[in-house]
């Protein structure tokens, strides 16, 4: 009883807690604080509140563009006008058109801050919280605790948003939410959440071809009269849910040209392969290969889209082959399983990640915090997995990797003590041990290499000043260390894609009538069979196949079942709830709980 | 400082290889893990130290207090000045006024702050603020801390109920109170409660010399750790020199003795030698100011003045027949600043504030020399302290936590201990909000103490719950949920009521008077007058000004008053009904 009551605690109180991290976080210096004349991120965030309230809709993406113009879509500006309401009925100095640029009291930097947690906690929170049920909606409760501990204070997200400013998670919440609806078969729903998400960043494109073709193999699965029916009403939810975001811009509100403003401020073909130093294949092959005087930026730009579409297309091609192989599954078990989930609707965190690392890589005008869209994936990836499976490992790599990517921008910022803090309380509440002996893997061994270098530069940077002839030494070094991880973090991923279809479909269609059965029956035995809990039946099949001689499903977590309880049992007796938890006995380290 | 080193160090190995014993005999079964980082220490003991050192970390660039500068100015004093001067020196308004101690722990971390940047240390280099003073000094309160870290998880090996006093450690640790006034106000309590707390546990573990060492090397660091001494000096006089049947041990007494003048002779024995012991003692103890600080510290003397107030406007109403005070009229017109002369009661002089606080020591005094436990001794360490803060002269909201910490020990004994606390620790963190009056600070303050009593009340209340037991208890626990449940409503009003007056011009606003209020207060060291004048000049709206921090200062100063004579009660009653966990250590 007494553990029952602390239990129904631990949510509340790791939501109380992250969001004490937030606002500490905030606390903190953000993008171009005190840089007149442009300032940063910050002020063109507020400054998008200023235009939104004070102009009609028409000069929206028209007004002072060289002054931080508008430049995201329609719903960060429908957000930035709300935003700019609450500010304008509190204090309207704060907003106030042109005069209030770069305003930097206390009470208004408070103000923005409080705008980002309140749409954290309007849509990046619920979105996480229904992951953690629909997702993992079969694991222990410790399991989705600690999964939602994981993903609440990734670093990343935290600097880039509390500390930085930016609304990312906003973005990244529509994507998680749509994710989560088609878990539980709600297709449209995901499609719209989806399109909400393109329509607050156009950054969400990165996983564009991953969910695009999730739901044509989807299509594809369902047979030709239910898929091409799924398709039609795909195609009316996504098409009027764009119409309705870009509608003020759109006949009979306006003229037919005048659809042209915000496309062309949303997407800039104009600028270059890259701008600043990120840690992508451009810039890192830079350092030997000098491709804007090797070839015209028309010429990259074609390069860099062939490259990019060659690096999503197994994710693509993984999706709709189980799409293809899943539809030959006897017509019974089809209509079972009509409203729940697809069979392969694991392989789509993996295309996802897929997707969007690729086009991190390869693609042109990435900045260095578009690696928190790769690190979306993985992380959800991550959040459910043993501490000894592969998908922790890399995660975790990732994660860290990809804020140490961000250490210049950080810097600049003002940012360092935050960049220290959240990485140290994330690595601690996670498990996360870099030197836990002995190595079992390849990645372990990589992982603690790339510490290493990770600290050595830092230690450099910190005693030496860069020489005059290389002011860029340590930036330059910064993108050398992070591009393998990313590099390598994307080819893991088409692994780990290819694998799970293997799992899934088996090679051939032959493999499919007995194992189907088979996993029907594990199903059946399990009484889980309901649309709720996903991913137990994914991993029930992975236990089947794995029986039957083929590879084994990987969902990051969905491998070694068996090692599951032991290694939980290892991270539970690391989680911060542990004090509570143990109260009760005072002597059990979760096993318990288990 | 340097010299306690060697002794204490000894004592602590001692009780570490003790305690090792001990604890891997009652948590045998939970299984450490082996990971290379681990001396004895739990993962979730691991995970609250970090969690609790990255948001300390995070809290690096939030509101400092003037005492910020005075720390400053004290790291450039002791560097550049020679020893002969450091009670002298008045480059900086803020004058050295801790004791020698603190002053050689000062000169201590001066050394690496001169190398990382010798501008700290520069004595004319007057309100520096570049990030590397901020980070360093910010550092240095973070690593001192670690004190009181390891002698609280010492506490836990040790303990009757591991388990138990884990939460109550963690609670410790994790004290709103530090991290108010450490960590966002800034000051060094965490590493002086650490040392308190080491003389605590010296004491339970039966080591009462080094306890008493411990004691008089705390307080040549600060002494406002004076209002506890009773409390020490009849335990150890009574548990130590004297057996059971009151015979004198000769050879504790002495030991005890020379070691506690060695003490003092380290620490005073310089400025002694240079004559300066007058100088030092009136930097130490100013006694120029008012029964009240600035913002009144909720205790006795807050109820009332405010009782006066009330009186004089019942009287100013009716027109009944009361002689009025009318510099005490004046008084009270000009808010919560200055000396407190009272219009209608008569006027508290500091012998009156000296007697009364002598007379409940001596209760206490009286049951502890009757009753030497390690309990009975934490329990009047605690009301001594207490009594002190209620009626002492010229208390500060932050001596609060000389009640509080002690009194979390006690915590988890008995449902009427924890009730008291709970009674006690909202009260008194709640009173010390008001040190923090910068927005997104007090957001961090109001949600880390929610979060804090959550998690203390959750775990221990389900442990130590009693029902009550007669009709009067239930009336009283009914009465005690209605306090507790008003500290919401308190902070509505308390946080509404400036944006209520925003909407009226000619207002002076309410946060940048404090302000300069709370920045004119480093240690103990009253509000200027300047801001009076301000207030002055507006009377009819300064009385309302204060209205928050007033009814602040009242709600506060009843639950604290109302649960210091819980305390006081259980303690007269504590061996024929109030024995719990602690009543096991003799």
């Amino acid at each position: 009883m007494h553990k029952r009551g602390i239990k129904q605690w631990i949510v509340p109180g790791v939501i109380a807690a992250s969001t004490l991290i937030k606002v500490a976080i905030g606390l903190g210096s953000y993008s171009g604080h005190n840089t007149p004349p442009m300032f940063g991120d910050y002020e063109a965030q507020r400054h998008w509140m200023e235009i939104t309230i004070h102009l009609p809709l028409k000069q929206w993406y028209m007004y002072d563009l060289p002054y931080w113009g508008l430049d995201y879509p329609p719903l960060t500006a429908y957000v930035s006008w709300l935003c700019g309401i609450v500010g304008h009925f509190i204090n309207s100095t704060w907003v106030e058109l042109n005069k209030s640029r770069g305003i930097e009291t206390a009470e208004s930097k408070v103000f923005m801050r409080m705008t980002v947690l309140a749409l954290d906690a309007l849509v990046y929170l619920p979105a996480l919280l229904m992951f953690v049920y629909t997702w993992q909606g079969s694991r222990s409760r410790r399991t989705q605790e600690l999964s939602f501990l994981t993903l609440i204070l990734q670093p990343a997200l935290l600097l880039v948003d509390f500390g930085h400013f930016q609304y990312n998670f906003v973005m990244l919440g529509f994507t998680i939410l749509a994710m989560n609806f088609f878990a539980t078969g709600k297709d449209l729903w995901g499609a719209f959440f989806f399109v909400l998400s393109l329509g607050f960043k156009q950054m969400a494109l990165y996983y564009a071809p991953a969910i695009g073709s999730y739901l044509i193999a989807r299509c594809i699965y369902l047979g030709p009269v239910q898929g091409l029916r799924l398709l039609v009403r795909l195609a009316v939810v996504t098409v009027s849910t764009f119409l309705l975001l870009f509608l003020p811009w759109l006949p009979p509100f306006a003229g037919f040209s005048d659809i042209l403003q915000p496309i062309t401020r949303i997407f800039p073909f104009a600028r270059g392969l890259f701008e600043d130093k990120v840690a992508n294949f451009w810039c890192a092959s830079n350092v030997v290969f000098k491709w804007k005087t090797w070839a015209s930026s028309g010429f990259l730009v074609k390069v860099s889209t062939t490259l990019t579409a060659l690096g999503f297309l197994p994710a693509v091609a993984g999706l709709i082959q189980s799409g293809i192989t899943h539809m030959n599954v006897t017509k019974s078990e089809k209509t079972d399983q009509k409203t729940g989930q697809t069979p392969f609707l694991p392989l789509l965190p993996y295309a996802l990640l897929t997707s969007s690392m690729s086009f991190f890589l390869f693609s042109f005008q990435v900045h260095e915090k578009t690696i928190l869209l790769p690190l979306l994936p993985i992380t959800l990836l991550l959040s459910g997995a043993p501490i000894d499976s592969a998908a922790y490992s890399w995660g975790v790599l990732v994660n860290n990797v990809a804020v140490f990517s961000m250490w210049p921008l950080l810097k600049r910022d003002g940012l360092g003590v935050q960049y220290i803090a959240t990485l140290l309380l994330w690595n601690r509440m996670i498990g996360y041990n870099p030197v836990r002996l002995p190595f079992k893997s390849f990645v372990q061994l990589f992982s603690l290499a790339v510490y290493a270098a990770a600290i050595l530069l830092h230690l450099l940077e910190l005693i030496f000043a860069p020489p005059a002839r290389y002011p860029d030494i340590f930036p330059v070094l910064n993108v050398l260390i992070s591009t393998p991880v990313f590099f390598l973090t994307w080819l893991w991923s088409i692994k780990c894609g290819v694998e799970v279809g293997w799992a899934l479909g088996g090679l051939g269609r032959n493999s499919n009538p007995a194992t189907a059965s088979e996993r029907k029956a594990t199903e059946g035995t399990s009484g889980t069979a309901t649309s709720g809990t996903s991913l137990l039946s994914a991993n029930g099949s992975g236990l089947s196949y794995r029986q039957s001689g083929n590879r084994t499903v990987s969902l990051g977590h969905a491998a070694a079942q068996s090692s599951v309880a032991s290694a939980l049992r290892a991270r539970a007796s690391l989680s911060p709830v542990e004090l509570l938890k143990n109260r009760g006995s005072g002597a059990n380290a979760g096993g318990g709980a288990t | 400082m340097d010299e306690d080193g060697p002794q204490a160090q000894a004592s602590l190995k001692k009780s570490t290889s003790m305690n090792s014993i001990k604890s891997s005999e009652s948590t045998g079964s939970i299984g450490f893990s082996k990971s290379w980082l681990s001396w004895d220490i739990l993962p979730s003991e691991w995970d609250i130290f970090w969690l609790s050192t990255a948001l300390k970390l995070l809290l690096f660039p939030s509101y400092r207090s003037t005492d910020f500068e005075v720390h400053r100015n004290w790291l450039a004093i002791t560097h550049t000045l020679p020893m002969s001067k450091w009670y002298y020196d008045t480059t900086s308004e803020w004058t050295l006024d801790y004791p020698p101690f603190f002053a050689y722990f000062e000169k201590f971390l001066s050394i690496p702050a001169s190398l990382i940047d010798p501008k700290i240390v520069d004595l004319n280099n007057l309100n520096y603020d570049a990030w590397s003073v901020i980070a360093y000094q910010r550092s240095t309160v973070i690593l001192t801390e670690l004190v009181l870290g390891i002698v609280l998880l010492k506490f836990i090996r040790g303990s009757v109920e591991p388990p138990i006093q884990r939460i109550v450690s963690a609670s410790i640790f994790l004290h709103p109170g530090f991290l108010i006034v450490d960590h966002i106000h800034f000051q060094y309590n965490g590493f002086m409660y650490g040392i308190l707390l080491w003389s605590i546990l010296m004491a339970r573990n039966g080591n009462k010399l080094a306890s008493g060492i411990l004691f008089a090397v705390l307080l040549n660091f600060k002494h406002i750790y004076m209002y506890l001494a009773p409390a020490y000096f009849v335990y150890l006089l009574r548990s130590f020199c004297l057996s059971p049947t009151g015979q004198i041990h000769i050879k504790n007494f002495l030991s005890l003795a020379n070691a506690v003048i060695t003490v003092f002779v380290v620490s005073l024995g310089p400025f002694a030698l240079m004559g300066q012991i007058p100088q030092l003692l009136s930097r130490l103890f100013p006694f120029t100011r008012g029964l009240n600080h600035a913002y009144w510290a909720p205790n006795f003397w807050a109820l009332v003045t405010a009782t006066d107030r009330v009186l004089l406007k019942y009287a100013q109403l009716t027109g009944a027949e009361i002689t009025i005070n009318e510099s005490g009229v004046a008084s009270s017109s000009r808010g919560l600043v200055g000396d407190t002369v009272f219009a209608v009661l008569p006027n508290v002089k500091p012998v009156h504030t000296f007697v009364i606080t002598i007379v409940f020591q001596l209760i206490w005094l009286f049951k502890l020399w009757r009753n030497p436990t390690y309990k009975s001794f934490l329990t009047a360490l605690t009301l001594s302290g207490w009594t002190s803060f209620l009626f002492g002269w010229h208390v500060h909201e932050k001596a609060v936590l000389l009640v509080l910490i002690p009194l979390s020990l006690l915590a988890a004994e008995r449902q009427a201990y924890f009730r008291t606390f709970v009674l006690a620790s909202v009260a008194g963190v709640f009173s010390l909000f008001p040190l923090i009056f910068t927005p997104t600070e007090s957001i961090i303050k109001v949600i880390y103490s929610t979060i804090w009593i959550a998690a203390v009340y959750i775990p221990i209340s389900r442990r130590v719950y009693e029902y009550p037991k007669s009709i009067t208890y239930v009336i009283m626990d009914t009465l005690e949920k209605v306090y507790l449940a008003g500290f919401p409503l308190l902070f509505l009003f308390v946080s509404a009521f400036p944006l209520m007056r925003i909407q009226q011009p000619s207002v002076t606003n309410v946060a940048t008077s404090l302000e300069t209020c709370v920045s004119a207060d480093p240690l103990d060291i009253s509000c200027p007058e300047p801001l009076a004048t301000v207030v002055q000049s507006t009377p009819g709206v300064s009385a309302l000004e204060f209205l928050p921090l007033m009814a602040t200062s009242i709600y506060c100063a009843v639950g604290l008053v109302w649960s210091f004579m819980r305390l006081g009660f259980i303690y007269l009653h504590e061996e024929s009904t109030y024995q719990g966990q602690l009543s096991e250590i003799k």
